[in-house]
């Protein structure tokens, strides 16, 4: 990972850009009558939506990794060694977790450096990471049953946009309250929305286990979901391998 | 009128490493000459400065008369260059491919139309000419790659590696191309290898590049009588075999042969053979089998460098 | 005096062909163009969606996010048209086609001339995917009628141009596909750091320094001001200054960078 500079600069390097860019361009947006925290900074709205970000673009690497594995027959080696079967997902959903774990810890010390505030102090700071690395472990579920499905790094790569297209269509940048009609409507839908709201409950208004708990509940409905089809679709793999 | 390929103290240095050190070239209006050598002499090195595409670090290049370095666009006018691993697009095809080139040179739209369903012909692609390079087999590759660099054509052609990596029979059929075209047109062709055979097949002359310097040059038969005689192996019945042994040292000089043959130097061309058997006619021995090896270009090239070249055992 | 002209019209061929062997690949490789044209469409809905309210704020001088917006995605889409002549030519330095163009008795200047004509080519497909949506599906205005259209579509051509000599420059340097990330952010930067998705007065802070001195922000408000009122000489004039500017600066550096791919 620390080899492949290029894989990972970039889910550092936009998240803050964006951070950066959107919280003096949009400052004022906060005294827009219902903004919902009007007492905030807009970076402190963002910091969570913005770490996030940055975790789910680097979940696609896992995965990446695993479809090139596939492509360049690696995987076969390892299936033909005594590794076992589980530990090759478990290997890569503890690596997507990890790697979760690490930006977002990397981001919310840039942010404070950048005079970010936590109204819940450590708490707050360590259940942002906490959801974000589990979030990253579970979109990462579903990269990784698509690598196995297809073994294509093309494909998997190709899903960057899908993602971007969940973010953008949630309350990451700006508050659904404010959204017009139809769009706003698909944002309000959005699961991301849900946890990203629930992120923001914990860092502006302060930790809750409460709410805390809401946002694992969903998260943990995603990585099962995830993780029930990498299963099919590695039991897919060996049962065409064998 | 000067030589079509001239090449002064041609150098080119990478860093700390000398591809190509010092090299001097004179080739012959017409003449097909090899640039024989194992993979990372410095032959790709030195067709790139030929053909202007690299710089030359030091020494000096003419090519058809114009300077690579301060003339390198008349340089390019008159050229044409075939590179290694054929850099085609695959989402070309052939034709669209060719009328490219055609403009890239300045050919007019109407005599385009006449030259790329000629050259097509020529190469045998008339039929695959529409479809799209990708799927071309690597032979079909290296010949459109060859009617590439014949749109405009060019005095001196550049054949950087031109089979490499092709099976024996499209190799064959390029080499036909080759001589055809040197023959009916007296296109001069620069011709880069690492097959000895290939050198061997077409060039009038051959030079050979080990790290970055020329070590022999000359055309191929001269090369090989410079190794040495010719070895000629005898096989006699196992009764007459000291017999025969002496008779035949007393005509040249003893090589190492295997259990129950017996090898010698043979200098005195074909002519000697004759020699040979009748001496041992005289004595009654029976010949069992008769053969005379010339030296291989890869004999020539293990005398210069000390080396066998990979694929040596082609010849 | 006819083999001057005769040279030209030789130089223009080549251009002209460059250009056209680019669009034979966007043809047969729509992988390749697809994105180009969806995120830009995507970037429209997005950005008035999401900040459909900013335009109450100060500054934006409209009542539709969508016509702050549209010249936004537009020109977002003309930047990754300028990818395109740079993508070409890092493949074809890859593979090593770019040697045969090299080979060939041609300019440097009606080689790059012709990437530049590939790249704005393709960028008036985004710039047309975004109008549509955003008169057909968002309701944009275009109170500067026709004008507005055409100083659209110009400026869209105009920053296609300028990102793809700047992008070419890059590419010549690092002669790998992998060029092109550090292009994209470098020019997406640039993008980012303007008038974009929100005017100066919104802006606080160092942004409004760096936006207020950016070119682009010229650019932009000159691509944009049909959609919010009248086409006028004094919207248009500075972006035309910074986009004679850009086109100056990045035409040298990629020539300059082009001085690279001779070693």
């Amino acid at each position: 990972m620390i080899r492949q500079p290029q894989a990972w600069a970039p889910t550092l390097f936009f998240p803050l850009l964006l951070a950066a860019v959107y919280s003096s361009q949009f400052s004022k947006a906060v005294s827009l009558p219902e903004f919902p925290y009007p007492d905030v900074t807009f970076l402190d709205f963002i910091l969570p939506a913005c770490v996030i970000q940055g975790v789910l673009f680097g979940s696609t690497n896992s995965a990446t990794d695993l479809a090139g594995d596939i492509e360049n027959a690696f995987m076969d080696r390892l299936l033909s060694s005594p590794v076992s079967r589980s530990s090759i997902l478990i290997a890569r959903l503890t690596s997507a977790f990890s790697y979760g774990l690490v930006q977002a810890t990397i981001l919310i010390l840039v942010f404070f450096a950048f005079g970010a505030e936590l109204s819940g102090g450590i708490r707050s700071a360590l259940a942002l990471i906490l959801i974000t690395s589990f979030l990253s472990m579970g979109v990462g579920s579903f990269l990784i049953a698509i690598a196995l499905k297809t073994g294509s790094q093309e494909v998997v790569n190709s899903l960057f946009p899908v993602i971007f297209v969940f973010i953008f269509i949630s309350s990451a940048f700006f508050p659904v309250e404010l959204m017009d009609g139809w769009y706003g409507q698909i944002a309000e839908w959005n699961p991301l929305t849900w946890i990203i709201d629930w992120t923001r409950v914990i860092t502006i208004e302060g930790f809750s286990w409460k709410v805390l708990l809401q946002a694992f509940s969903v998260i943990a409905l995603i990585s099962l979901a995830g993780i029930a089809t990498s299963i099919r679709q590695l039991k897919r793999r060996l049962a065409m391998a064998s | 009128m000067d030589n079509p390929i001239e090449a002064k103290g041609l150098t080119r240095v990478f860093g700390d490493l000398v591809a190509v050190n010092s090299i001097n070239l004179s080739i012959n209006e017409g003449e097909v000459f090899g640039f024989l050598g194992p993979n990372g002499a410095g032959k790709s090195t030195a067709v790139r400065m030929l053909t202007t595409l690299l710089k030359p670090s030091g020494g000096s290049a003419k090519v058809a008369g114009y300077d690579v370095a301060s003339e390198a666009s008349m340089v390019r006018k008159k050229i044409g260059v075939a590179l290694q691993d054929a850099a085609i697009d695959p989402l070309m095809t052939g034709n669209e491919l060719l009328k490219l080139q055609a403009v890239l040179h300045g050919i007019t739209r109407q005599d385009a139309k006449i030259r790329c369903p000629e050259l097509l012909e020529r190469v045998g692609l008339t039929a695959a000419g529409d479809k799209r390079v990708g799927t071309y087999s690597g032979g079909m590759r290296r010949r459109l790659d060859l009617a590439l660099s014949l749109v405009h054509r060019p005095k001196v052609l550049f054949l950087d590696e031109p089979t490499t990596g092709l099976d024996p029979t499209s190799r064959v059929a390029l080499w036909e191309e080759v001589r055809t075209l040197n023959k009916e047109i007296g296109t001069t062709v620069f011709l880069t290898t690492q097959y000895l055979e290939e050198a061997d097949q077409l060039a009038q002359r051959i030079a050979i590049i080990d790290n970055g310097q020329i070590v022999r040059e000359g055309s191929p038969a001269a090369l090989k009588s410079d190794v040495g005689a010719p070895t000629l192996r005898v096989d006699v019945v196992d009764s007459d075999f000291e017999i025969a042994k002496q008779v035949m040292t007393e005509l040249g000089e003893e090589r190492p042969a295997r259990k129950g043959r017996i090898a010698i130097g043979l200098t005195g061309g074909t002519r000697a053979i004759t020699v040979v058997l009748k001496a041992l006619e005289d004595q009654n021995i029976e010949v069992q089998h008769v053969e005379l090896d010339e030296p291989s270009l890869d004999d020539v090239f293990a005398d210069a460098t000390g080396r066998r070249l990979e694929g040596g055992g082609d010849t | 005096m006819t083999s001057l002209s005769s040279y030209w019209s030789n130089q223009w061929l080549i251009t002209a062909a460059i250009t056209k062997r680019g669009l034979l690949r966007m043809r047969r490789l729509p992988s390749l163009l697809i994105p180009s044209i969806i995120m830009p469409i995507f970037f429209v809905i997005a950005f008035s969606g999401s900040f459909s309210s900013v335009v109450q704020l100060d500054g934006y001088d409209t009542n539709k996010a969508v016509n702050w917006m549209a010249a936004w995605a537009i020109l977002q889409g003309s930047a990754f048209s300028g990818l395109g002549g740079g993508g070409l030519t890092a493949t074809d330095l890859e593979n090593g086609f770019f040697d045969r163009l090299r080979a060939a008795p041609i300019t440097p200047a009606s080689l790059i001339a012709g990437l530049v004509g590939y790249s704005i080519t393709r960028a008036t497909l985004p710039t047309t995917a975004v109008l549509i949506v955003s008169f057909g599906v968002l309701d944009a205005d275009m109170p500067g009628g026709i004008l507005g259209f055409v100083i659209a579509y110009f400026t869209a051509i105009a920053i296609a141009a300028v990102m793809s000599l700047f992008v070419l420059g890059i590419v010549f340097k690092m002669k790998t596909l992998k060029s092109l990330a550090v292009a994209q952010v470098v020019m997406f930067s640039m993008m980012f750091l303007s008038v974009g998705q929100a005017p100066l007065e919104a802006i606080e802070g160092w942004l409004y320094h760096v936006a207020k001195y950016n070119p682009i922000t010229h650019v932009i408000r000159m691509g944009r001001q049909g959609f919010l009122g009248d086409v006028t000489w004094a919207g248009t004039q500075p972006g035309l200054i910074s986009i004679a500017l850009l086109m100056a600066g990045a035409g040298i550096w990629a020539r300059g960078c082009y001085r690279k791919v001779d070693i």
